[in-house]
């Protein structure tokens, strides 16, 4: 079966549906927030003009969507070894990819293109994390014939060892040695991410609540028939009550989320390399190469631990700071053997903790200040010279010192950076304790750093930079750094490793 | 395998990097960065004269705002010398160091077989005082990207050529 891409070719004409429904989700995403109220005020509306209107916007879509398939085009010039994208309706863009850099070539479906038939072909080159080349509807023979005509080049290139993975590849289809079971997704959902989901509930409360205010009429609620409901058992019953709404909904969302984006997670073994595969609707999938692996991050907090579970982040290496965040991989849910399997793979070892560094009780003391002594010297300042009616919330400062209190102490009790021969570990964090793992053959340069009226406590802070980003470590012995940092430096100098 | 032999390493003996004596930077760059900071100040100088030339309420002022630019700049003047003196940098045989820092002490080391690139830079100014400015980019982003500024141009080129020395070796 030899196809030919040396001309300019389109996507399977059905792509135009894929097409369709991804401008269509686009701009439903942009406007929505109209489409909210418009939704609330449906029985105002006149039903003739409404249903024009969304007509007439379906056909605004089919003819971007038609456009947006006439305009596409993808072809091989085997003159120069490139890979040719163009895209655009007004404003083109011509991607040429040179076939030597392409490093990977994944096929993916997601659901809507599962319902289609037709398949996604993403290329990605070592220059930058996200993915240079995209085609979103191609049939499934079609993308493997162009997938094994885009690495064919690098099979040449790559010596004999790594082309017999290459062709094996496509061959054997391994089975997955680790499955994250929906129980673990389960505990995953109600003990992660409290914080950022409220987040996400008090955001999308704020937009509706800003679309809102201009629809709904203005004298809707009398304020004062509502000060006379308000008294002192009903505002704390209502606490209560707001409390656990939002506490159940924050589960509710995070168990949705997880499940609908980890699903199914399966984690291959593929010449040497990690593959991951995962999610419900769209199914994404992953290469991690462990010599690209430049920090590891084992995340647990409390209920966590007593679940046996824990959270796996690997960042990548990368070639610019803003894509850094887009290229953490994130593992949720294994326990403690498929952890020891993970970095069997990874590092070829389980790192082990060896000399432990502690932070000065300096670094404990700075917090307090900064984070509890200088809010209260703050707020009872603004409540004396400019605002007395501050005074009744004064209440809530034990409160606040209580809490702060807390997650200070416990991330000042966290925080220990532990070397061994082969690895170094920092631990930080008060609820979720993270464990940022490195290889010191990975890194890429050291900064130490002693403010002056240190130097007599001998005490100082590292920076340890990698291509995945920084590890830093303050107020630590600064002797024993000094010859730590001396000892990588000797052991990354004297042997060649390939950090990347 | 057989030059192969894995001792223990006694950390005591390693060359330590804190002993290393730095290379100060040359001296007319203090120039540069006078001439630098004056004109940042002609600037904001020229804009605080206009507005207390035409506005009348903040004319009541003139006195303490002309103390204040001047607190600024002698101020501006004081750090910019400290962390001037403190700028150092060295060429060891594996490594590039450089120290810099106001109130702290911060050595940056790059491995020389870590380094992507080197670009010499010359400023405006720099350029008629004969100075150029070393850029040493590594794959760790721009946190760990090293600029050495304030040294001879011949010196630069020099240096430049020292270190796309190195890593070619590497390759």
């Amino acid at each position: 079966m030899e196809q030919q891409f040396n001309h300019p070719q389109r996507q399977s004409p059905i792509g135009v549906l894929v097409m369709f429904f991804e401008t269509l989700q686009q701009w439903a995403r942009g406007l929505w927030p109209v489409l909210v109220v418009y939704a609330f005020k449906f029985n105002e509306l006149n039903k003739v003009y409404l249903f024009l209107g969304i007509s007439v916007f379906l056909l605004i879509i089919v003819f971007v969507a038609y456009l947006k398939y006439l305009n596409f085009t993808f072809f091989l010039e085997s003159e120069n070894e490139e890979f040719v994208i163009n895209e655009g309706i007004l404003n083109k863009t011509k991607t040429i990819i040179q076939l030597n850099k392409i490093q990977q070539v994944d096929i993916n479906q997601s659901l809507i293109q599962r319902l289609i038939g037709v398949y996604e072909l993403n290329v990605d080159t070592a220059g930058s994390a996200k993915k240079e080349g995209k085609i979103k509807a191609i049939s499934h023979p079609l993308a493997l014939a162009l997938k094994t005509r885009l690495l064919e080049n690098d099979r040449k290139n790559q010596d004999t060892v790594m082309a017999e993975g290459f062709l094996q590849e496509e061959i054997i289809d391994p089975k997955p040695f680790i499955k994250i079971s929906f129980l673990s997704l389960l505990k995953v959902g109600i003990t992660s991410n409290y914080v950022k989901t409220l987040g996400l509930i008090l955001a999308f409360l704020a937009t509706i609540y800003e679309n809102g205010k201009k629809f709904l009429p203005e004298d809707g609620f009398n304020k004062e028939e509502i000060g006379n409901y308000i008294d002192q058992s009903a505002v704390i019953s209502s606490i209560v009550l707001v409390f656990f709404l939002t506490l159940s909904l924050i589960l509710i969302i995070n168990l949705v989320r997880v499940v609908f984006k980890y699903f199914d997670y399966q984690l291959t073994k593929q010449n040497g390399s990690l593959l991951l595969s995962f999610g419900l609707l769209s199914t994404k999938s992953t290469i991690v190469k462990p010599e690209k692996v430049q920090i590891v991050t084992l995340s647990r907090n409390y209920f966590q631990k007593k679940m046996n579970i824990l959270e796996i982040k690997i960042k990548q290496a990368t070639s610019s700071d803003k894509e850094n965040n887009k290229s953490i991989i994130e593992i949720p849910g294994c326990d403690e053997k498929e952890k020891e399997a993970i970095f069997k793979l990874l590092f070829h070892s389980i790192p082990e903790k060896g000399f432990v560094l502690k932070p000065n009780y300096r670094k404990l003391v700075f917090s307090i200040v900064l984070f509890m002594l200088l809010p209260v010297i703050v707020f009872f300042t603004l409540a004396n010279f400019i605002d007395a009616t501050l005074f009744d919330y004064a209440f809530a400062l034990p409160l606040y010192l209580l809490f702060v209190g807390l997650i200070v102490s416990f991330g000042y009790k966290n925080n220990r950076l532990y070397i061994s021969d082969d690895f170094i570990i920092k631990q930080s964090g008060a609820w979720d304790i993270d464990n940022e793992i490195i290889e010191p053959g990975k890194i890429q340069a050291i900064t130490t750093s002693q403010l002056f009226w240190h130097k007599k406590a001998d005490i100082g802070s590292l920076i340890i930079h990698t291509a995945g980003g920084d590890v830093v470590f303050q107020l630590g012995n600064f002797t024993s750094i000094k010859q730590y940092v001396n000892l990588w430096l000797y052991r990354i100098e004297t042997a060649n490793n390939n950090w990347m | 395998m057989e030059n192969f032999s894995n001792e223990t390493i006694d950390t005591t003996e390693l060359p330590k990097f804190e002993a290393v004596q730095f290379s100060v930077l040359s001296a007319s760059y203090w120039k540069v960065i006078v001439i630098n900071i004056l004109m940042l100040f002609l600037v904001l100088g020229t804009g605080f004269s206009l507005l207390l030339f035409y506005n009348e309420e903040v004319k009541f002022f003139s006195v303490e705002i002309s103390l204040l630019f001047v607190v600024l700049l002698l101020l501006t003047f004081i750090f910019s010398r400290i962390s001037f003196k403190k700028k150092g940098f060295a060429f060891r045989e594996h490594d590039v160091l450089f120290r810099s820092g106001m109130m702290a002490t911060n050595t940056i080391i790059i491995p020389y077989n870590r380094i992507q690139h080197v670009a010499l830079h010359e400023g405006f100014v720099s350029r008629y005082f004969g100075l150029a400015k070393i850029e040493i980019f590594t794959a760790g982003g721009s946190s760990s990207d090293l600029e050495v500024p304030g040294i001879a141009i011949e010196q630069a080129e020099k240096i430049k050529q020292l270190l796309m020395g190195k890593i070619q070796k590497q390759l």
